[in-house]
C-alpha cells in the first residue's frame, strides 16, 4: 500500500506529541535508538522506523504490528537520542491509542500479561506472581510454561500462596473509576 | 521655530499590519513644531528617499523623523538622504516603530497609540538636535593577523603583498595551525605538508610581516584606524635572534619523552623542541613545565651545547605594543572530544563510548597523524594501544555535531569529508583492510566534493552504513560498534580493531576571553559573529575588525582561504584612504562647569579623555579640566552619566534630548 | 560568634570529623514494592536487616499499594503517574525521605515527580484522579543512594565486620536506576560507579565488564521468557568473561532473570555460569557481620554457600 496524503493523519501525530510530551518531529533518523534497543531483533519494525511511520501519520502499519509491544521500557532511546527525542514515551503512548483501539495488533501475550497485572492491581492492590503467572498460563493456553522453575520457588519462599487484603482497595478503585470518568468526559486522553 | 518633517513607513505590512500607519502621520501632523506628516508603503526604497529629499526642500523643514525599524537597520540611509537634501545629517532621527512596536504587539489599537506615543517622543527629542560636523580620523596602516593557520597566514600574505605591515601573532610556538597537521588534503589529495609549509616560509620572509609566534593578545585599546594592540610575547627560553636552528639543543636534552601536542600525543619530544621539523620559526622552545633545569635547578645542558649561546633561562614574558589600523581574526578551532566534561558544561561528553578511554578509539586528527608521512608511525596506520595494523576499521561521523543533547546542534560541515579521505587514506595503505562508515546523511556540497565522496565507495571500497552508532566496548582486543543501518531496518555489530571519531568543530578555548579584549560578539558555541550572515561575512560589528576560518563558524580550507583573502581585500579598502570620517557622537566637556575631578577619566573605557590646562593671557594656570579626544572617544556616555557637576554631554544624546522625550511621554 | 569561631577550629582540626556526625540518626519511610512481599522476600528481609545493623530507621508506608510498574505505564500512562501519585502522598504521612529498594518502583515513583513537575496539564489531571493536592518535594531515594551518600561510604566502612576481599563482583546496573538521567539522577548515566564505590567500601572487588547497564528483559520473562532467556545470557556471558564470581542487582526483576532463570539459560546456551545473583544488601549485610539466615541467603537459587565458604566469608 503506497502511503498517500489521505492515509497521513496528522491529528494521531499530535495525540501522540500530546500524551507522551515529546516532539515527533525532531527526529532526523539517525537510527542510534535502533542501534542500542535490546529488542529490536524482535520488532518488524525498528523503533527509528516506528518513529519515521509516525512522522507519515501511518498509525495502522504502527499499530498493526508487534514492534510497539516488545519494546522493553529500558529508556536506551530516550538516554541516548541525540535529539532528545523521548521515544520511550512515544512508546508508552502508542501502546495506550492502540489499547483504546482494542489491540489490533498480533501480539496478544504481552497485552494479556498486561491486562492481568492491571487487574491484578484494582482487585488486590498490590501484584502477586503466582496468581499472575498462573492466569497468563491459563488464559494464553500454555499449560506448561516455566512450569519447572514452580517448585523450586515455592520451596524457596518465592511464590506466596496466600496473602492479606490491601486497606487501599477502595481508594484504589476509585482511582480506576475517576480515570474512567474523566476519559468519558473528555478531560483527558 | 522649527519645521519638522515626519515620515511613516509601513514597512510593506511589517508595520502597517498592526499599526494604523495613516492615523499615526494624522495625530503627529497635529504636533506642535511639525510642518509635515505623511505614510509610505516603503521610505527605504529610492521613491522612499525621493519622496523625503523633495519635501525637505519644498517644505523647508528644519529637522526629519522618519518612523519606521530599527536605526541599526536604516539610520544611516535616512542621515544621507537627508545630507543630499541639504541638511545636516544629525538633524534626522528614527522612531522605531516596527522592532519596538509593530512586531511585538498584536492588538492595532494599542499600538498604534504607542506608535504615536514613540513618535511624539522622537519629535521633541528632534527639536534639540544641534548641528554636527562629521570627524576626520588619521588610519594607521598597518595590519594585526591573530593566529598563524591557514587563516592567518592567507591573509596576512596578502595584505603584506599589497604594500602593507603586517603583525601576524601566534599562540603556539610554530605557526601552521591545525592544516599543518594533516596528511593529505581533499578533494584532490594533495600533500598538505607539501602546500602548506611554502607559504610559512614566506610568512617568514616576508619584508612586510613581523611574526610573534609564542605570543597571545594581552589587550587591545583604541578603534578602527587606530588601534593600539599590546601582544605577550611570552618567554621561549631560546633568543630567536641567536638562534640558528641546528637543532644539538634538542638532541642532548636528557628528557625525550614528552608527548607531542602537535602528533595528537602520540610521538614523543624533548623538554626543548620545535613542534615539528617543518616549523615556522625552526627556533625551540622550552617546556618550562617538563625542564629539568626549570624543576630542579640542575642539567642546564641545552646552555652548555649552544654554540650562539642562544640559551636563556633568565627570559621573561615581554609584552610589545604594536600600532594597527585593522585586526583580523583568525584563531581557529579545537576539535571536540568526548571525554566527561565538568559538571554544568552546555556540552556533554560520550558515555556510551567509554568517555575517550578505549584507547583504539582516535579522533580524526590523531587519524591525520597516522597517515601522515611526517607522523609519528612514518605514515603507517597503526594503533595506539599494541602497534598493530587495524584489520577492520570503523569511521563514525557526527560525533557532537547534530546532537542537541550533547549540547552542540550545528553540522561541522568537514568531517563527511574527511571522513571519505580517511578511507582512501587507509585503503591506500592497508590493502587487505576494511573500511566502515557509520553515518546519517553525507552533506557534499562544493566542486568535486560528491564525487569525492562516491569513489570511496566504489573504488577505495569503504562500506557506508546508514545509521549511527549507541555504543562502543571493549571486547579483548576489539572495540565492539553497535550501529544500525536504516535503510535495512536491521542492528549492525562490527568488531573493529580500530574506531575513528569525526569529532565536532568548536571554537578555540578561551575565544571568549579573546572576543573580550577586542570587544566583538560570539554565540552561545563562542563561535564570532559576523556583521550579517550574507552581506557583510568577513566584518564585525565592531568597525575594523575582521574574521576568517573556523573562528566565525566550521569551515574546510577552501572556504577559508577564500575568505582570508576576501578579509585582506577588506583591509585593504580600508588602508586605501588616508582618513576616516566618523560619526561625530562624542563626549564634549563644558570647561566652565568642569571642576577637574576626573571621575570621568576614571570610567572611560577608551582612554579618550585627558588634562587640560586653562591659563589667562600671562599663562598663570586657571584650572586643570577634562578634554574628551574626539578621535578616541567611543560615544558610550558612561562619563555624561558620571560628571557630578555635569559638565560632560554626549553629542546627539544630551541630557536635554533625553528629558525631551521622556517629557514628551 | 563564639560558636562560629569553635566551629572553625574543629574544622581546622579535623575537617572529616566536620562532615558528620555519627551520632545523627537517618530515618526514612520505605516502600518494598511487591516483588519484596513475595518473590524478592530476600531483599526485604536483607535491606531490614541491614539497616537495623547500621541503625538506619526504616518505617513501611502502610498500605502502599503497587506503583503500577512497567504494564501500567505501558498502556496507561494517567493510571501510572496517579497510583505512584497516591503512593507518594501516604509516603508523605511517614518520617523522613522514602527509601525504595527496586529499581521500577524508583523510576516510577521518580518519574511520576518528573513528569508532573514539568506538565500542568497531567498535574492537573493526576490531582482529580487521586482527589487530592501533589505535593512533588518528597526526596524519592533508592537504598543505593542512601548507603552510598547519606550513610556515606566512610561510615559504611566504618561499619565493616569482615571485608568482602577476594570476592570479585561484577555490579549489574540494568536500566532503570541510571536511565533517563534526568529523572532519576542518581549518578553519571553512561559510566556510573555507585554500585562499584559501595562495594570497594566493604572491601570486596569490582570487574569491569561491558554489559552492566544492558537490558535484561525485564518483565517479558512472564509473556515472552524467550526475551529474556536471549538478553540474560548475554548479560551473564560478560560478567563471567570478566572474571567475576558472582553478580550483584539492585532490582527484583534483574534478580529475577538472572538468578531464576540461570539455570534454564544455561540448559538453552550449553553453558556452566554458575554465578551466584546477589541483592546488594545481602553483599553490605555480609560485610557488616550479619548471618546468612539474616540475609535470606538460602532462598537464592543459584547456590553461594560454596562460593562464600571458598571466600572464607561464611
Amino acid at each position: 500500500m503506497i502511503i498517500s496524503q489521505s492515509t497521513m493523519d496528522v491529528d494521531f501525530v499530535r495525540k501522540v506529541e500530546a500524551l507522551s510530551g515529546t516532539s515527533v518531529r525532531r527526529c532526523f533518523q539517525c537510527g542510534k535508538c535502533s542501534a542500542g534497543c535490546p529488542m529490536a531483533t524482535f520488532m518488524e519494525h525498528p523503533p527509528n522506523r516506528v518513529v519515521r511511520l509516525l512522522q507519515l501519520g501511518q498509525w495502522q502499519r504502527i499499530l498493526a504490528g508487534r514492534s510497539i509491544w516488545y519494546c522493553a521500557s529500558c529508556e536506551t532511546c530516550s538516554t541516548r537520542c541525540p535529539n532528545k527525542v523521548h521515544l520511550a514515551s512515544i512508546m508508552d503512548a502508542l501502546r495506550k491509542l492502540s489499547w483504546d483501539a482494542e489491540g489490533p495488533s498480533k501480539e496478544s501475550y504481552v497485552q494479556l500479561a498486561n491486562k492481568l497485572f492491571l487487574q491484578n492491581i484494582r482487585t488486590y492492590g498490590r501484584q502477586y506472581e503466582m496468581r499472575l503467572a498462573a492466569v497468563f498460563n491459563v488464559k494464553s493456553g500454555q499449560f506448561l510454561k516455566d512450569l519447572m522453575l514452580g517448585p523450586k520457588l515455592i520451596s524457596k519462599g518465592k511464590l506466596k500462596m496466600f496473602h492479606s487484603k490491601n486497606k487501599n482497595l477502595p481508594e484504589i478503585e476509585k482511582i480506576f473509576t475517576r480515570i474512567e470518568e474523566m476519559r468519558k468526559k473528555g478531560e483527558a486522553l | 521655530m522649527s519645521r519638522i518633517g515626519v515620515f511613516v513607513c509601513h514597512c510593506g505590512e511589517n508595520i502597517s499590519r498592526t499599526v494604523d500607519v495613516e492615523r499615526v502621520a494624522a495625530q503627529v501632523g497635529k504636533m506642535p513644531g511639525v510642518a509635515f506628516a505623511t505614510d509610505y508603503k516603503y521610505m527605504c526604497s529610492d521613491p522612499g528617499q525621493t519622496l523625503l529629499k523633495k519635501t525637505i526642500q519644498e517644505q523647508k523643514l528644519s529637522h526629519v523623523v522618519v518612523a519606521a525599524c530599527s536605526p541599526r537597520m536604516h539610520e544611516k540611509t535616512f542621515r544621507k538622504a537627508v545630507e543630499a537634501a541639504g541638511l545636516n545629517p544629525y538633524l534626522c532621527e528614527m522612531a522605531n516603530i516596527r522592532e519596538h512596536c509593530s512586531w511585538v504587539h498584536e492588538d492595532k489599537q494599542e499600538a498604534t497609540a504607542k506608535a504615536i506615543e514613540i513618535v511624539g517622543m522622537l519629535v521633541e527629542r528632534v527639536k534639540k538636535n544641534r548641528v554636527l560636523p562629521t570627524i576626520t580620523v588619521p588610519v594607521t596602516k598597518r595590519s594585526l593577523v591573530i593566529g598563524g593557520g591557514i587563516a592567518g597566514i592567507q591573509a596576512a600574505l596578502d595584505i603584506a603583498d599589497a604594500g602593507h605591515h603586517v603583525v601576524l601573532v601566534e599562540r603556539d610556538p610554530s605557526i601552521g595551525g591545525h592544516m599543518a597537521q594533516l596528511s593529505e588534503t581533499f578533494p584532490t589529495l594533495d600533500c598538505s605538508q607539501c602546500i602548506m609549509t611554502p607559504k610559512m616560509v614566506d610568512v617568514a620572509n616576508h619584508p612586510n610581516i613581523t611574526l610573534y609566534s609564542y605570543s597571545e593578545i594581552e589587550q587591545v585599546d583604541g578603534y578602527i584606524g587606530n588601534f593600539q594592540v599590546t601582544i605577550r610575547r611570552k618567554a621561549r627560553s631560546v633568543d630567536e635572534d641567536k638562534c640558528t636552528g641546528c637543532g644539538v639543543c634538542m638532541e642532548k636534552c636528557p628528557v625525550k619523552k614528552i608527548p607531542n601536542k602537535f602528533d595528537c600525543n602520540l610521538g614523543m619530544r624533548p623538554a626543548i623542541y620545535v613542534p615539528f621539523p617543518q616549523a615556522v620559526p625552526n627556533t625551540p622552545v622550552i617546556d618550562r613545565d617538563n625542564c629539568i633545569k626549570f624543576k630542579t635547578g640542575k642539567c642546564g645542558l641545552c646552555q652548555k651545547v649552544c654554540g650562539p649561546g642562544a640559551v636563556d633561562y633568565e627570559q621573561e614574558d615581554r609584552l610589545v605594543v604594536e600600532p594597527v589600523g585593522a585586526i583580523v581574526v583568525a584563531t581557529g578551532f579545537d576539535l571536540y572530544t568526548i571525554d566527561e566534561k565538568p559538571k554544568g558544561s552546555m556540552i556533554k561528553g560520550y558515555g556510551e563510548f567509554g568517555h575517550g578511554k578505549i584507547p583504539d578509539v582516535i579522533d580524526g586528527m590523531t587519524f591525520e597523524r597516522l597517515a601522515s608521512a611526517s607522523g609519528p608511525t612514518g605514515g603507517k596506520i597503526l594503533r595506539p594501544s599494541d602497534g598493530k595494523e587495524p584489520k577492520q576499521i570503523v569511521f563514525i561521523q557526527c560525533i557532537g555535531s547534530r546532537a542537541r543533547e550533547k549540547g552542540i546542534s550545528y553540522c561541522s560541515k568537514v568531517c563527511c569529508m574527511y571522513t571519505a579521505k580517511h578511507t582512501m587514506l587507509y585503503h591506500h595503505k592497508v590493502h587487505d583492510g576494511q573500511a566502515y562508515v557509520f553515518f546519517m546523511d553525507a552533506r557534499t556540497p562544493g566542486k568535486a566534493y560528491d564525487e569525492f565522496w562516491r569513489r570511496s565507495i566504489e573504488e577505495e571500497e569503504a562500506v557506508y552504513i546508514r545509521g549511527m552508532v549507541s555504543r562502543l566496548y571493549q571486547k579483548g582486543d576489539k572495540i565492539v560498534v553497535m550501529g544500525s543501518d536504516i535503510a535495512v531496518g536491521v542492528q549492525v555489530e562490527i568488531e573493529a580493531d580500530m574506531v575513528v571519531l569525526a569529532t565536532a568543530i568548536q571554537p578555540r578555548t578561551g575565544a571568549d576571553s579573546l572576543a573580550q579584549k577586542l570587544g566583538i560578539s560570539y554565540d552561545k558555541y563562542n563561535f564570532y559573529s559576523e556583521a550579517h550572515a550574507k552581506l557583510r561575512p568577513v566584518e564585525c560589528a565592531t568597525a575594523g575588525i575582521y574574521l576568517v576560518g573556523a573562528c566565525q563558524g566550521p569551515k574546510d580550507i577552501p572556504d577559508t582561504v577564500s575568505q582570508a583573502s576576501a578579509a585582506a581585500a577588506k583591509v585593504m579598502t580600508l588602508f586605501a584612504k588616508d582618513k576616516l570620517e566618523r560619526e561625530p557622537i562624542v563626549a564634549r566637556v563644558k570647561e566652565a562647569g568642569c571642576v577637574g575631578c576626573f571621575a570621568c577619566k576614571k570610567v572611560c573605557a577608551y582612554g579618550a579623555v585627558e588634562e587640560k590646562e586653562i591659563r589667562d593671557r600671562q599663562g598663570n594656570l586657571i584650572k586643570v579640566v577634562a578634554y574628551v579626544n574626539p578621535g578616541v572617544c567611543g560615544g558610550c556616555g558612561t562619563c555624561q552619566a558620571t560628571c557630578p557637576s555635569k559638565s560632560v554631554e554626549l553629542d546627539g544624546y544630551t541630557d536635554e534630548q533625553i528629558v525631551a522625550m521622556i517629557e514628551a511621554l | 560568634m563564639k560558636s562560629t569561631n569553635s566551629m572553625n577550629s574543629t574544622n581546622a582540626m579535623n575537617p572529616k570529623k566536620a562532615i558528620y556526625n555519627m551520632n545523627e540518626t537517618l530515618k526514612y519511610s520505605y516502600y518494598p514494592g511487591c516483588s519484596l512481599h513475595a518473590s524478592a522476600g530476600e531483599y526485604d528481609l536483607s535491606t531490614r536487616e541491614l539497616f537495623k545493623q547500621l541503625s538506619i530507621g526504616l518505617t513501611e508506608v502502610p498500605d502502599w499499594f503497587c506503583c503500577g510498574a512497567t504494564p501500567a505505564h505501558n498502556v496507561d500512562e494517567l493510571l501510572s503517574l496517579s497510583l505512584c501519585a497516591k503512593n507518594l502522598e501516604m509516603a508523605e504521612q511517614v518520617e523522613g525521605d522514602l527509601a525504595v529498594a527496586c529499581a521500577a518502583c524508583f523510576s516510577r515513583l521518580k518519574t511520576t515527580q518528573h513528569v508532573l513537575a514539568e506538565s500542568d496539564v497531567k498535574r492537573k489531571q493526576v490531582e482529580k484522579a487521586i482527589d487530592a493536592p501533589l505535593k512533588l518535594d518528597g526526596k524519592v531515594k533508592h537504598l543505593l543512594e542512601i548507603l552510598a551518600r547519606d550513610l556515606g561510604l566512610e561510615r559504611l566502612a566504618a561499619s565493616v565486620k569482615k571485608p568482602l576481599s577476594g570476592l570479585k563482583v561484577a555490579c549489574y546496573y540494568g536500566c532503570l536506576l541510571t536511565r533517563p538521567p534526568d529523572v532519576t539522577n542518581l549518578d553519571c548515566v553512561e559510566a556510573p560507579t555507585i554500585m562499584e564505590d559501595v562495594l570497594k567500601a566493604v572491601g570486596a572487588e569490582t570487574v569491569a565488564w561491558s554489559h552492566r547497564m544492558e537490558c535484561c528483559g525485564a518483565n517479558f520473562t512472564l509473556s515472552r521468557p524467550g526475551v529474556v532467556i536471549q538478553l540474560t545470557n548475554a548479560i551473564l556471558e560478560s560478567a563471567k568473561e570478566a572474571g567475576a564470581d558472582c553478580v550483584m542487582v539492585a532490582c527484583p526483576l534483574c534478580h529475577g532473570n538472572l538468578d531464576i532463570r540461570q539455570k534454564e539459560i544455561e540448559g538453552v546456551y550449553s553453558v556452566n555460569y554458575g554465578l551466584p545473583v546477589f541483592y546488594i544488601t545481602q553483599l553490605v549485610g555480609l560485610a557488616c557481620g550479619l548471618t546468612a539466615d539474616k540475609l535470606g541467603l538460602g532462598a537464592l537459587i543459584v547456590n553461594p554457600m560454596p562460593l562464600l565458604k571458598e571466600k572464607q566469608l561464611l
